[in-house]
């Protein structure tokens, strides 16, 4: 089925915004594995993890529009030195890239009636503020107990 | 944060590169490769180059009536 190829840009924006959340999150979750916090390792790998199955559906969709999915293009990771500076990266990267991709998306899908694409972004968005909401309360909790305490409660024993 | 992701370089290794003399993004890429493969990161290295240099030169400014070396004004990293 052959869509606009508006769609298809909008489409690709997205994917590019996913395939760079997939790498941050994959290399600041095995950093943090790398620094002991396994707590916080298991959440950002699953993050990617879900990231790269929402990048297959959204492959899949251009596909079947007729466009050609762009894994080439990826944006800038935000790689933090520390877990603070990594948290605030990936709360950047969500606020200034995905939210924004998914959000003119949905805008040019619903004005081009693309329903069926724009209910995938919606899903997509409720993801993407999920994350947010995760990592929002990740840095107040690190504002209110102090960065050792919260950092304490994300390493696990040794078994 | 880390400025360069394929060289590896943060703010700091660029701070302290203007520290030791770097001037442009030539400089930079001459010393610490930074920006020589990707190049997504040009942007944001040219912005900490820049933030460096505006605050050497500002330290420089009140530091004009008691004259020293670079390493003397106080930079914190």
């Amino acid at each position: 089925m052959k869509a606009d190829r508006k769609i298809i840009t909008a489409l690709n924006a997205v994917l590019k915004s996913q395939l760079t959340g997939i790498n941050q999150y994959f290399l600041h979750a095995r950093m943090f594995a790398n620094w002991g916090f396994e707590g916080l390792n298991k959440s950002h790998y699953k993050t990617s993890i879900k990231l790269m199955k929402e990048s297959d559906k959204l492959i899949e969709r251009i596909l079947f529009l007729e466009g050609l999915p762009n894994l080439q293009s990826l944006g800038k990771l935000q790689i933090g030195e520390n877990v603070h500076e990594a948290l605030k990266g990936d709360l950047n990267y969500e606020l200034t890239s995905q939210h924004v991709a998914i959000q003119d998306a949905i805008k040019v899908t619903g004005e081009l009636h693309d329903f069926a694409s724009e209910e995938m972004l919606r899903d997509l968005m409720q993801s993407c503020e999920d994350n947010i909401d995760q990592l929002e309360t990740r840095l107040s909790l690190i504002e209110t107990m102090g960065l050792a305490n919260y950092l304490q409660t994300q390493v696990e024993d040794d078994d | 944060m880390y400025v360069c992701n394929c060289a590896g370089v943060t703010e700091r290794d660029i701070h302290e590169a203007v520290d030791r003399g770097a001037t442009s993004l030539c400089d930079l890429r001459r010393e610490l490769n930074v920006a020589a493969d990707c190049c997504q990161c040009a942007c944001d290295a040219k912005r900490c180059l820049r933030e460096r240099k505006a605050l050497i030169e500002q330290v420089a400014l009140s530091n004009l009536a008691r004259p020293g070396k670079l390493g003397d004004l106080g930079l914190v990293a």
